[in-house]
């Protein structure tokens, strides 16, 4: 796969969506691209976090260790991007990801990513935009989620 | 040592002088007769009559008494030249035989210098006197006696034929003798000190040039370069000043010289004919004397410039000599002594005082009594004196008043092959050769050549002739390519023994683990050791079936096969599927190889890469034109890096235009092809390879190994029955490219590769491979830390009686915790003595003192 196939991935990206061509041609060159196999580990829960993963096909187990042990609470597939909240704030990792197969993933580092965002306000601006209505979204839910419990 | 130049050359070429002396007068005769022959040629011999004339009792005729007249003249052509080579050789080697016996002289006579002797002067003084500033000793050497002798030989034989001729004319040559021998003395007199200025002047140079090279970080650091621009332009300015001085009085001496000479003629004419006029003397005898007169210019000349010329070499010998004799320093024998005194025995200071010229580098009255064969800490801030008196135990620096005894020896008497085998001695500041790791750590045992290199035929010879030469300059005639690592002092029995003790000091100081990685870094000779080579190549087999098994492994290399297309190494390894057998070859480099460019000129892929190149090149330009410089992404991802990209833009668009010409220079051709050599398709996805063009490569590799591998030297085939030299010993192990595709594959690879070493038992022999790793100079390729271990091995490796370390392992982690017991443990038995400014350390030596301000501020409660 070249660099035009995985910025076609890149593309359909939600967070990437308003970003012009030759800057995720960019970001793609600058991401290492790299092969998982079923079983193997993206990232573990708790390590500090130094990139962010752009699934380019496969899917990968999100596990969050509880008291009763490893316990998956979702999966993510193609053109999602996790590990992103790692990369733009120093927080350990949150979840473990595991390959459930074969899989094809886009990894960018934080040191660049951070230098990408400086170099063109407008890609930061949107993924500003992005943040922000996930995070309208997860307190909306939140509050869903309060007034669901007072009842 | 000799204050004056002469003292010295006399001293020690007396006999040579004589002998030079004696062949310049022999050939003084030889030059008049050649001189007299041709006029008797003319004149008797083509012109002459009376033939048959009688010679020795031998009847000869015109022609051949021409013959025999010409025979004598080739004759004594030959011999007076002959000669005249013979006693400049001479005159050469004897001045470069004083030359040498002189800087082996200063050099050793630097080492007798007391340790604080050395805050005085500094490095970048010291080695011009001793290179640049005796230098022109060794060209006067040779014409110290002689010329004078011969010169004024020849002027007292033309002055007394003047004389002969009328003593009156004699007056009136020498005339001018008395102005001349009282005027340019006193001007010479200011020349030679203003060349002493000079040369101290230029010695303030060489300082100030070296400080700035030594302490650059700090220029760039506080932007002080406009600083050292104008005090080295002040110190040039003062050397120009000087200079111009010297030119001056120089100058005007000949002036004086000239106007004088020139003037006796004068008197010759006036006097000489006023008595010819009168009748008192011939016209003849007056030409004559004019005639000796301008003979008299050519000695009289030489002489002066002989006088210029010692007075400038004296005063050069004697401003270098003058800072090589201080009142304190070391007798020699304190160095060339080579019996060992046993120290047995405890460490006493009785009542020592010493001052090392500053505050804090004094200790007052102190004594102290370290039992034999005890661990003991001398506890003290930097300043208290701490490094003092580990220094004055160590015998490295002599008390000023008081004594330092072991055993009862003096310390101030004995010689530096007892304290320096006798004693290690480790001090804060360590110093790592520039060498090998092996140098360095067996540098505290190599004190004398012990075991003779054997040699034959030429290099017999030579080594012979070196011996001969080194005592006739009265240098030592140590053999450096001797064997001088002491076995027996080390305690072990051979070189393969005390490799294997170093090992356990390495590991012992925590150095082991930094020692197996340079290993691994290192490359190596397959042709010095053939068995290593084969485990490595086992190793290699070995580790090929564990990942060929394993599919989790699998994953991570690409082995390499002759067959397929690695895409995990650059376009260059896959298409020679071949290595520079220089490995300081860059890339850069490898298209302009001759055998490259003949290569991709004849198979034609010459322009295929240059396309592939110029792709590349435009997505560069492409990705990044919109990219500030500073950003850093290019720096990290691309294979161009900031200052390229403009050039590469220009490369792009001069073939992209339509206009063929000027078109692209063959270096920039070279640029697009090397771009492309640097290719590794699975990290770089430009996309520019497709299966045909992979498939191509892989054949070509046939033809690039039976075309240039087998031919040439230059490169060598990568072969997996084969060790390549050029390759670490780590790529040699892993015959393949850990995938850049897959997370953390090298680190995961170098583990397998780690157990596997282990396994086989190679661990050792890659160690041993890490003995030989280049430390750079000063040991600048190890850090603060490795320096300071690989120092402490050196120390310990000595296996000396007693052993003292000043400010090393002084932390309270837990790792420097570990190293003291450790060291404790292995110099149980002996004197320990362990400096440290660290308080809290003292408890776990068996007894300590602790120093303040030069006192002893609190014994230990015993």
């Amino acid at each position: 796969m070249s660099l035009e196939t995985e910025v076609e991935a890149l593309r359909r990206v939600p967070l990437f969506r308003g970003i012009d061509e030759t800057k995720l041609r960019l970001l793609a060159f600058i991401s290492d691209r790299m092969e998982y196999k079923a079983g193997e580990r993206l990232c573990t829960q708790g390590e500090e976090g130094d990139s962010a993963f752009i699934i380019l096909t496969g899917q990968a187990d999100v596990k969050v260790n509880t008291p009763e042990g490893d316990k998956t609470v979702a999966q993510v597939g193609e053109h999602s991007i996790v590990g992103e909240i790692a990369i733009l704030c120093d927080v350990p990792r949150t979840a473990t990801l595991i390959a459930v197969g074969d899989m094809d993933v886009l990894t960018v580092s934080k040191d660049d990513f951070l230098k990408l965002l400086k170099e063109f306000p407008d890609m930061s601006l949107e993924v500003m935009r992005t943040l922000a209505m996930r995070l309208e979204r997860t307190t909306r839910d939140l509050a869903a989620a309060r007034t669901g419990a007072a009842a | 040592m000799e204050k004056s130049l002469f003292k010295f050359i006399w001293k020690f070429s007396s006999r040579h002088q004589v002998f030079i002396l004696l062949v310049t007068v022999i050939s003084y005769p030889i030059t008049y007769i050649l001189l007299e022959l041709p006029k008797l040629i003319v004149n008797d011999a083509v012109q002459g009559d009376g033939f048959p004339r009688e010679v020795f009792t031998f009847e000869f005729d015109q022609i051949s008494y021409l013959v025999l007249l010409c025979m004598t003249f080739l004759g004594l052509v030959i011999v007076s030249n002959g000669l005249k080579l013979y006693i400049n050789v001479f005159k050469g080697r004897l001045g470069e035989r004083m030359l040498r016996r002189l800087r082996f002289e200063l050099f050793q006579r630097v080492l007798r210098f007391r340790l604080p002797h050395f805050r005085k002067i500094s490095s970048g003084e010291i080695i011009p006197m001793i290179t640049s500033e005796v230098e022109d000793v060794g060209g006067f050497i040779g014409e110290a006696f002689a010329l004078p002798a011969y010169q004024g030989g020849m002027l007292v034989v033309q002055l007394g034929f003047i004389f002969m001729q009328d003593p009156l004319l004699g007056l009136a040559a020498i005339s001018s003798y008395p102005v001349q021998g009282y005027i340019i003395p006193k001007l010479q007199r200011k020349v030679v000190l203003l060349s002493r200025k000079r040369v101290k002047n230029v010695r303030l140079i060489a300082d100030k040039v070296g400080e700035s090279i030594s302490g650059v970080p700090e220029i760039h650091a506080n932007d002080a370069s406009a600083w050292h621009f104008a005090d080295v332009s002040d110190r040039l300015y003062e050397n120009f000043k000087i200079r111009y001085e010297i030119f001056n009085r120089k100058y005007f001496i000949k002036f004086i010289n000239n106007f004088m000479n020139q003037l006796t003629p004068f008197f010759f004419y006036l006097i000489g004919g006023y008595l010819v006029i009168e009748g008192n003397l011939t016209i003849g005898a007056l030409l004559a004397v004019i005639a000796a007169y301008k003979d008299l210019a050519g000695p009289w000349k030489e002489l002066l410039a002989y006088y210029q010329m010692t007075a400038d070499v004296s005063v050069k010998y004697q401003t270098v000599v003058e800072n090589f004799d201080p009142a304190d320093i070391y007798p020699v024998e304190r160095l060339t002594a080579d019996d060992v005194t046993s120290l047995k025995g405890d460490i006493v200071l009785n009542n020592v005082t010493f001052s090392g010229g500053a505050a804090g580098q004094e200790v007052f009255d102190l004594s102290l009594t370290v039992p034999e064969g005890q661990n003991y800490a001398v506890v003290g801030p930097d300043g208290s004196g701490r490094s003092e008196v580990l220094q004055l135990a160590a015998g490295l620096v002599s008390p000023g008043s008081g004594q330092v005894s072991i055993g009862g020896q003096d310390l101030d008497k004995l010689s530096e092959s007892t304290l320096g085998r006798e004693i290690a001695y480790v001090g804060g500041a360590v110093h790592i050769w520039t060498g090998t790791i092996r140098d360095n750590m067996y540098y505290g045992l190599r004190h004398r050549p012990l075991i003779e290199q054997e040699r034959e035929g030429d290099e017999l010879r030579d080594y012979k002739r070196r011996l001969s030469e080194a005592k006739e300059t009265k240098n030592p005639t140590f053999d450096l390519a001797a064997d001088w690592d002491d076995y027996t002092a080390a305690g072990v029995e051979s070189a393969d023994t005390l490799d294997r003790r170093a090992l356990e000091m390495l590991a012992a100081v925590n150095l082991d683990a930094d020692i197996y990685r340079l290993g691994l870094q290192s490359r190596f000779d397959p042709t010095l050791d053939d068995a290593f080579a084969e485990r490595i190549l086992g190793v290699r087999v070995t580790l090929a079936d564990r990942i060929a098994a394993d599919p989790q492994l699998a994953g991570l290399v690409e082995l390499w096969d002759v067959k397929t297309f690695n895409a995990s190494a650059s376009l260059s390894e896959n298409l020679f599927f071949a290595v520079p057998t220089d490995p300081e070859i860059t890339m850069e480099q490898v298209p302009d190889l001759p055998e490259v460019r003949t290569f991709l000129k004849d198979t034609g892929l010459n322009s295929k890469l240059q396309d592939i190149g110029l792709k590349i090149a435009e997505t560069m330009v492409e990705l990044f034109a919109n990219v500030s410089g500073d950003s850093g992404l290019l720096g990290t991802y691309s294979f161009i890096t900031q200052d390229d990209l403009p050039e590469f833009d220009r490369i792009v668009r001069v073939a992209k235009s339509a206009s063929q010409r000027p078109g692209l220079s063959d270096a920039d051709k070279s640029r697009l092809v090397a771009l492309a050599f640097k290719l590794v398709p699975a990290r770089h996805r430009l996309g520019v390879m497709d299966d045909a063009l992979r498939a191509e490569i892989c054949e070509a590799r046939k033809e690039f190994h039976s075309k240039v591998v087998n031919k040439s030297s230059a490169f060598v085939a990568i072969d997996p029955t084969v060790y390549l030299p050029p390759l670490t010993i780590e790529d040699n192990l892993l015959f393949g490219r850990a995938r850049v595709d897959r997370r953390d594959a090298r680190q995961r690879i170098d583990h397998v590769i780690r157990s596997m070493v282990a396994e086989t038992g190679l661990r050792e022999p890659i160690m041993f491979a890490g003995f030989d790793y280049h430390v750079g100079v000063s040991g600048s390729r190890l850090s603060a830390s490795q320096r300071r271990r690989l120092a402490l091995v050196r120390g310990l490796l000595k296996n000396a009686r007693i052993t003292i370390l000043d400010d090393i392992a002084t932390g309270l982690n837990e790792e420097d915790r570990a190293l003291r017991a450790t060291l404790r443990e292995i110099l149980s038995g002996r004197t320990f003595l362990f400096g440290t400014p660290n308080a809290a350390l003292a408890e776990e030596f068996v007894d300590h003192i602790v120093l303040d301000q030069g006192r002893i501020a609190k014994e230990s409660a015993e």
